[in-house]
């Protein structure tokens, strides 16, 4: 099955088109992001992804790690203590953790024992298609580009973990000590800077791949068109008669895991903690749940506005017939 | 026009049903926006909210956001229904006039024994520039809150830029309105100001507070009044010490 997939693979790749061919060349057009037919997704094959056992760690955490080793700026000596609850996350001494998600750590490979065989599932930020982490953002710190990455701006980032409270696999992680919030009220807002993948959007905007995808040895991991990535994600999983994660999952995401082992069993296997996501399938998108009421509430200048015309007019109406009667009166 | 002088009650009612419901409309879904907006900020765990008896949900940003919604909808309609109806209606009385800062002054110096206070219209200078500040922050956090709202459902990934001013408006104009019910708050806890308290729960004040303090505007219902009213028995006396007339409701003209 496998060496089908390698197959499939291959040829699938080939056949996204224009965005493999700029991948090929490593020229990824500038305005990859500008149009909706331009959107990004990856795609994670669990087939192919073997934790790369010949290597001190995985080829995508090691790349990952190596391109942002210099993205958290230096941590305060004292990191101030938050007021009244006194919860610091400091990894700034534990940077060499690489078996979860730490805000040093973007992507881990979660090794899962299911019947007897090891299956390796790369874990990060899956950049939802309407990420709850990014839109709730109070400060709209956390964003969605158009080519569908969801991006933290370290600058503008509080700390507050509110993304990580909405994320369904809590994936953003704090560093403490860091960011905006130290030159304003560190004691009373603000804990630090939330950390996660940002699916390399500034190697994109150059043209590069993410470093995870460019590393992979296997072509475990692709990244291209959406549309096209979807599609290569239905026909391997229909020709592995496997199972796809990550196309309705919390209302849709630009990463389609495909694999030979469904994610119930998947799952089940993994012992969920923290910076260690489960894989829950059919997981809800619980703001959807909302977007009635927030249809309502743009809709009410309308309504509120049609209502003063109609009350204002009948109105109007009534005091011209009193008029009228008593003129004639 | 509700504005009609009640002289056997020793009453005149300032604000008409509609004009009392949409105050209210607006204060309460305001404060409403006010608490949910404060919990949309990561604040309720850090500083044990959630341990009050009855904010346990307070830390559920998705809970905060239905109530914020809720309460948006009526803020949003309640708002765009008062411009809308008292725009098409005419009504002035509220916007600031050429010298309503210095006649403010005036007022606030009154307060404090300096000076005699000047006849008013129905509405002091201070409350129409205040009317004029609350309305620019409300339709500030309106226009910023649907931008906001359109993100959430429609366009995740809407431009950066306009997204970081709609978000700042957003939260800038909370500061601003939290800072602008503390004044409305200070204003009525002025003494003398407490007659119209009553005003914005019952739509009526005491006929003797407003000769004694809203001159012109009583001046300008007896010119519009279509019939010759009679003054109260004792205009000077306090609430319910006039005998009720026989005929029961009668305009009255201005001091």
């Amino acid at each position: 099955m496998k060496t089908h997939d390698g197959h499939l693979s291959r040829r699938s790749f080939l056949k996204i088109g224009a965005g493999a061919a700029a991948l090929a060349g490593l020229k990824w057009p500038k305005t990859a992001g500008a149009a909706d037919e331009k959107r990004l997704a990856t795609l994670i094959d669990l087939s192919l992804c073997d934790g790369c056992p010949d290597r001190p760690m995985p080829a995508c955490v090691g790349a990952c790690r190596a391109i942002n080793k210099d993205k958290i700026p230096p941590v305060a000596k004292n990191i101030p203590e938050p007021w009244p609850r006194k919860t610091i996350e400091d990894w700034s001494k534990k940077k060499e953790v690489f078996n979860r998600l730490t805000p040093y750590n973007f992507i881990y490979v979660h090794d899962v024992r299911i019947d007897g065989k090891t299956i390796y599932v790369p874990r990060r930020c899956m950049h939802c298609d309407n990420p709850p982490c990014a839109t709730i953002c109070p400060f709209s710190a956390n964003h969605k580009e158009k080519n569908g990455a969801v991006v933290i701006e370290q600058n503008q980032c509080f700390g507050g973990a509110k993304c990580r409270d909405v994320c369904p696999w809590e994936i953003p992680q704090r560093q403490s000590g860091v960011g905006i919030y130290l030159h304003v009220l560190p004691d009373f807002m603000g804990n630090g800077v939330m950390y996660k993948c940002d699916l390399c959007n500034e190697r994109l905007q150059e043209g590069k791949l993410p470093g995870c995808v460019e590393a992979c040895p296997r072509q475990a991991m692709l990244i291209g068109p959406r549309r096209e990535i979807e599609k290569n994600a239905l026909e391997r999983a229909r020709a592995m008669n496997g199972y796809l994660y990550g196309k309705t999952e919390n209302g849709g995401t630009s990463t389609f895991y495909v694999s030979p082992v469904s994610f119930e069993k998947i799952t089940r296997a993994m012992e969920k903690k923290p910076g260690r996501p489960d894989m829950k399938p059919d997981v809800k998108r619980r703001m959807a749940a909302t977007d009635p009421l927030g249809n309502a509430v743009l809709a009410a200048p309308v309504l509120g506005a049609v209502a003063a015309g109609a009350l204002g007019w009948i109105s109007r109406r009534k005091a011209q017939g009193k008029k009228e009667g008593e003129n004639h009166g | 026009m509700a504005e009609k002088i009640l002289a056997a009650e020793n009453r005149v009612v300032r604000h008409s049903r509609l004009e009392l419901a949409e105050h209210w409309a607006i204060a309460l879904s305001g404060l409403v926006l006010l608490l949910t907006g404060i919990f949309e900020l990561p604040v309720a765990k850090r500083y044990y909210i959630i341990t009050v008896p009855g904010l346990g949900w307070s830390a559920d940003f998705i809970t905060s956001l239905y109530l914020h919604y809720a309460a948006a909808f009526v803020f949003t309609a309640a708002a765009l229904f008062h411009l809308v109806y008292h725009g098409l209606g005419g009504e002035k009385g509220l916007l600031p006039q050429r010298g309503d800062f210095r006649a403010s002054v005036a007022v606030i110096k009154s307060f404090i024994g300096l000076g005699k206070e000047p006849p008013q219209h129905k509405y002091l200078p201070e409350q129409r520039l205040a009317y004029a500040g609350m309305a620019f922050i409300i339709l500030l956090l309106i226009a910023s809150g649907l931008v906001k709202t359109y993100k959430n459902i429609y366009a995740p990934d809407l431009s950066h830029t306009v997204l970081l001013w709609a978000t700042w408006a957003h939260n800038i104009g909370f500061i601003l309105f939290f800072l602008a019910f503390l004044a409305h708050m200070a204003a009525i806890a002025l003494k003398p100001n407490w007659p119209m308290v009553r005003g914005i729960f019952t739509g009526k004040v005491r006929l003797d507070y407003a000769q004694h303090r809203h001159g012109l505007w009583l001046a300008d219902l007896a010119q519009a009044s279509p019939e010759p009213a009679e003054p109260p028995a004792d205009q000077t006396g306090a609430e319910g010490k006039n005998p009720p007339p026989p005929d029961g409701e009668k305009t009255a003209p201005g001091p």
